[in-house]
């Protein structure tokens, strides 16, 4: 549900917000503003939500990318959509040449400015507003399902369900990775991240497999203890096999499971793990993860959890409808508060964030999560 | 007695010659029969088989070469033009005032696009041959800088933008964009284009460019093809627009209007989807002007009349002032002028409906189309002074470049470049073939189709059955020497069999192309040269890994498992190399709704990777898809062993063909 619609509306709804910073429940007084306590965690004071009613085409949206031109791309269960400058919601089907209405990954080639859509059915290229699709019967595309892609160099890597491909653009030839040529011990790939040099695979059951392009060598990364339910060794490994996701930012690569949360330290070398009954993290299921410099953004299926490994935001729906922010930091008590709006729908799909706000996909609409102002105070949203 | 003693050894010998005869005949139909994987073939010549030497075709062999013009650029004070020799790997630098050339610098790897900076002291060189552009100093006419780019950079563009100075430059075998940097020379994007980016146009504040693509591609076989306009932001090597043009091929030039915001496009309305029994109605190819506004709307206009057709238009330019446009038509030896008030005019009064359907319109060119200029052969490129006073025109099989004052729009003469080549017999058949005269009302020439000897990417109705919705994909003409018999139906034995009164007949509706000038076009296309495929770097150079795993399994006699692959389904069987063809009628399990056979000839795969769409209706548009989509039981060599991976080796090494 869009909650902001006009700017008296808004500047009520900031106050609000800013009421709203005041604790409720627990914890100190000290609002929970952006880096005010040398916290590298952005916190987001309200959200603007859409639905089908805001011009949506579906309430399901899988993927969002805001492109390096500041356009928003949602990758929904019903098209490709594309938020215009008047706020409103432009959709682009497969009459339009998408391969398939689902689009579960956006990757944006930040040189050319064409973006690249993971779909279930094909890869889809959008070039100058003309969609281009790429099948495993057209091209050298492994396989039609196509959970995640991205873009590094001169190659779009798509994580499909018969290993990832490569796609050199300059060549326009295809490579496949599987486990008959990589450190893959299955082919179901869920997604690829841009590593310093090297690139990231989440396999589904396999962990995380590295690969570093100059020497054509893999490396993976396994579960030291080979088991989903119980962590015999936390913090010397992946938490489990089951990648749901990666993301690759400022030296620190995220692993999403839907059994918790890992972080590998690539300059350490060193392991990180995280489940909910033993740490802060909203959920285990953690269907992507989004990162923005040293902060992971989860997406989970109670809501967003916002991490850097040490403090920790996380942003649900209460029985009531209500948004609840539940703020800790080492050494202190939790700060639970009720928020004046919540996010659309707790079962967060995809995020994408940056210094100054936040796009958080769910299954039932989409959330634009406005962060608090350097005073404390919300930040304006701005879509250009 | 005697005679007992002759008659017995000459009954033996001539049995013995009988059954050795007998003998060989049939072993030698068991050895045939054996190795095409044909049980029901009939005696064939063993050279089927034994090919000879690729190095022993013309196409092979060395050849003349010739001063023809190409790309040109004119100095900004309008005294000296510069012209790119892309088969000498010369450039030229020649007096406009005397119109001679004053001197002639190498270039190495076919010049073929020029653009000049503002101040005129470097020189941007795209090098179609070898994928490079070179940064030539004009004070000294030489090369200081070279950088590698897509395959066959086919134009150039200069401009500055916030960024800095850029180059836009068309890869035509890569079919992408490439955008330089000039200080340093470094290539910041590439980005996809359609297919064949031919020519490049900047906007004078280097806010856009766009390129024409020469080629039209379709969905589906029976779909309605259409060409781009691709719209880039020089700035930062974004693609912005792609603007649709349907039915438009063959757009070779491309030019903006300074003050109209018009960009125009040369192209040929191509109606392939007709059956060709409509040429006397001129409804198969027709020659026409896209006119692109800055919000992507495209008009497409007739540059053609009634009954007088002006084929094969390429270059375009705009004056200064944006009042004129000049447009080479390179099979009609004409430079058409255009009157941009008037058509500006036109489209101003006319509503959507009568814009859409402008281009059927042929009596409309009347009015917008002040002036045919006549030109030597083959015009192609063409330049303006900065003042728009003189047009410069490449007329390319003469080695000339006529000069036009634009006031008068008469020729003040002609810069020299060569003497033409009248004594090489491969340049008059480069004559023939790239002029219309010799099909009905000058409608189209051999180039029409067959843009550089190669293909143009379209399917044809041949009138054979099922006329409307039997179509045959057109093929490459290029390496096509000793690849006979040709057609999809094998029924051609020779060049001048295919080229000769039938297809005039069916084709050209014109009396057949007199026989001297049929044995030279037979001539220049027995010299075309297989398309390269690969990137100049690549030449000569190993296979890759992944090439080389799909050579393997091109070559292949059995399965991953050990089954033997029966030798009719291996793909160097039919394919057989050196040639990549057995010349025989093969079935692969294509036979279409309307297809009259089963078999169909086996086309040769040197240069493969660019001949798409494939099959003989040109039903697969990739070459992933022959086996993917339109494999049936293995007919087409037995590919249901092969992974993914594979598939994509076999593409990889096919490509390198």
């Amino acid at each position: 549900m869009k909650t902001q619609n006009s700017p008296s509306k808004r500047a009520i709804a900031a106050a609000l917000s800013l009421l709203a910073l005041l604790p409720l429940t627990r914890g100190s007084a000290r609002p929970a503003t952006a880096g005010a306590e040398g916290s590298p965690i952005s916190t987001i004071v309200r959200f603007e939500n859409f639905g089908e009613k805001d011009g949506l085409p579906s309430h399901k949206v899988h993927s969002v990318l805001r492109a390096k031109d500041g356009r928003l791309w949602l990758g929904t269960n019903n098209g490709l959509c594309l938020r215009e400058a008047d706020g409103r919601f432009r959709t682009y089907g497969t009459k339009d040449g998408l391969s398939h209405p689902t689009v579960l990954g956006i990757a944006e080639d930040t040189r050319t400015g064409d973006l690249w859509l993971a779909t279930m059915q094909g890869l889809t290229r959008m070039s100058g507003g003309k969609l281009t699709a790429f099948t495993q019967t057209n091209s050298g595309l492994p396989n039609n399902v196509v959970y995640g892609v991205s873009v590094i160099g001169d190659t779009v890597w798509a994580a499909t369900a018969a290993g990832t491909g490569a796609l050199d653009l300059k060549n326009n030839s295809w490579k496949i990775y599987d486990q008959s040529n990589s450190a893959m011990n299955e082919p179901w790939c869920y997604s690829v991240a841009q590593g310093d040099g090297v690139v990231y695979l989440g396999v589904w059951a396999g962990g995380v497999v590295e690969f570093d392009p100059r020497t054509g060598l893999f490396k993976a990364y396994r579960d030291p203890d080979g088991d989903f339910q119980i962590q015999l060794t936390p913090d010397s490994g992946p938490v489990v096999d089951v990648t749901s996701g990666v993301a690759y930012d400022a030296g620190i690569l995220w692993q999403s499971t839907y059994f918790g949360l890992s972080r590998y330290d690539t300059s350490r070398a060193t392991w990180r793990t995280w489940v909910q009954d033993k740490s802060p993290l909203l959920s285990n299921f953690i269907n992507t993860v989004f990162a923005h410099g040293k902060v992971a953004w989860l997406a989970t299926d109670r809501g967003a959890s916002v991490t850097d490994g040490t403090n920790w935001v996380n942003y649900s729906v209460d029985e009531n409808g209500r948004g609840i922010v539940r703020t800790y930091r080492p050494g202190e008590e939790t700060q639970v508060r009720t928020m004046t709006t919540a996010l659309a729908d707790g079962f967060v799909t995809a995020i994408w964030a940056d210094d100054h706000e936040a796009w958080i996909a769910t299954s039932n609409g989409l959330s634009h999560g406005i962060f608090a102002g350097p005073s404390g105070s919300p930040a304006v949203a701005s879509n250009p | 007695m005697k005679l007992k003693r002759v008659l017995l050894p000459a009954s033996l010998l001539a049995l013995v010659g009988t059954g050795a005869t007998f003998g060989g005949f049939t072993g030698l139909r068991a050895h045939e029969r054996l190795r095409s994987g044909l049980p029901k073939l009939a005696l064939v010549s063993c050279t089927h088989c034994h090919q000879r030497s690729l190095k022993t075709l013309p196409w092979a062999k060395p050849r003349r070469h010739h001063d023809a013009p190409d790309g040109m650029a004119v100095s900004p004070d309008g005294k000296t033009l510069f012209i790119a020799l892309n088969d000498r790997d010369e450039v030229v630098e020649a007096d406009v005032a005397s119109l001679s050339v004053k001197r002639r610098a190498k270039v190495p790897g076919g010049p073929f696009g020029l653009a000049l900076d503002t101040a005129g002291k470097r020189l941007f060189v795209a090098c179609r041959n070898q994928d490079t552009v070179s940064v030539i100093d004009t004070a000294g006419l030489k090369v200081v800088a070279s950088i590698s780019v897509g395959i066959r950079p086919t134009d150039i563009a200069y401009c500055q933008t916030p960024s800095g100075e850029r180059l836009v430059v068309p890869n035509s075998g890569s079919n992408d964009i490439s955008v330089l940097s000039v200080l340093p020379l470094l290539e910041l994007t590439r980005s996809a284009a359609g297919r064949e980016p031919y020519a490049v146009s900047v906007s004078t504040d280097g806010r856009r460019a766009h390129i024409a693509n020469r080629m039209a591609v379709h969905d589906q076989v029976l779909s309605q093809p259409a060409s781009e306009v691709t719209v880039l932001d020089p700035s930062t090597g974004h693609i912005v627009n792609r603007v649709e043009l349907p039915s438009a091929h063959m757009a070779e030039g491309v030019t903006e209007v300074p003050a109209r915001g018009w960009v125009l496009s040369s192209m040929i309305r191509v109606r392939n989807l007709v059956p060709i029994t409509q040429v006397k109605d001129g409804w198969v190819m027709s020659t026409g002007i896209a006119i692109t506004r800055e919000d992507g709307e495209a008009t497409q206009i007739p540059l053609d009349e009634a009954n007088a057709y002006f084929s094969d238009p390429s270059g375009i330019v705009a004056s200064p002032d944006g009042k004129r446009a000049y447009v080479a038509s390179g099979g009609a030896d004409v430079v058409t002028v255009l009157d941009l008030d008037r058509l500006g005019a036109w489209l101003a009064r006319s509503g959507e409906p009568e814009r859409s359907d402008a281009i059927e319109n042929m009596a409309l060119s009347y009015r917008y189309v002040s002036a045919r200029i006549p030109t030597g052969r083959n015009p192609q490129h063409l330049a303006l002074s900065p003042d728009g006073s003189r047009l410069f025109v490449s007329e390319r099989l003469d080695d000339r470049v006529l000069v036009v004052d634009t006031s008068s729009l008469k020729p003040v003469g002609r810069i020299v470049l060569g003497n033409g080549g009248l004594d090489d017999p491969v340049r008059l058949g480069e004559r023939v073939f790239t002029n219309s005269r010799y099909t009905f009302q000058g409608q189209f020439s051999c180039r029409s189709c067959h843009p550089d000897g190669h293909v143009d990417g379209l399917s044809y109705d041949f009138d054979g059955a099922g006329v409307g919705d039997n179509l045959l994909a057109n093929r490459s003409l290029c390496g096509v020497a000793g690849t006979e018999p040709f057609k999809w139906n094998g029924k051609n034995p020779t060049l001048q069999y295919q080229d000769g009164p039938r297809f005039a007949r069916v084709l050209m509706r014109t009396d057949q192309i007199p026989e001297p000038q049929l044995d030279q076009l037979a001539t220049f296309i027995t010299h075309l040269p297989p398309t390269r495929t690969l990137p100049w770097s690549r030449v000569g150079q190993p296979l890759t890994p992944s090439e080389e795993r799909g050579r393997k399994l091109f070559f292949a006699t059995q399965r991953t498992d050990g089954t033997p692959i029966p030798v009719g389904r291996q793909c160097q069987t039919c394919h057989r190399p050196p040639l990549f063809t057995d010349r025989l009628l093969t079935s692969v399990g294509t036979r279409g709704a309307q297809d009259t056979t089963d078999v169909f000839d086996t086309p040769h795969l040197i240069g493969v990777g660019a001949m798409a769409p494939y099959l003989h209706d040109g039903r697969a548009k990739t070459l992933e898809e022959i086996w993917t989509t339109y494999q049936r039981d293995d007919l087409h060599g037995v590919s249901s062993y092969w992974s993914k991976q594979q598939l994509n080796d076999l593409v990889e090494y096919l490509k390198t063909i």
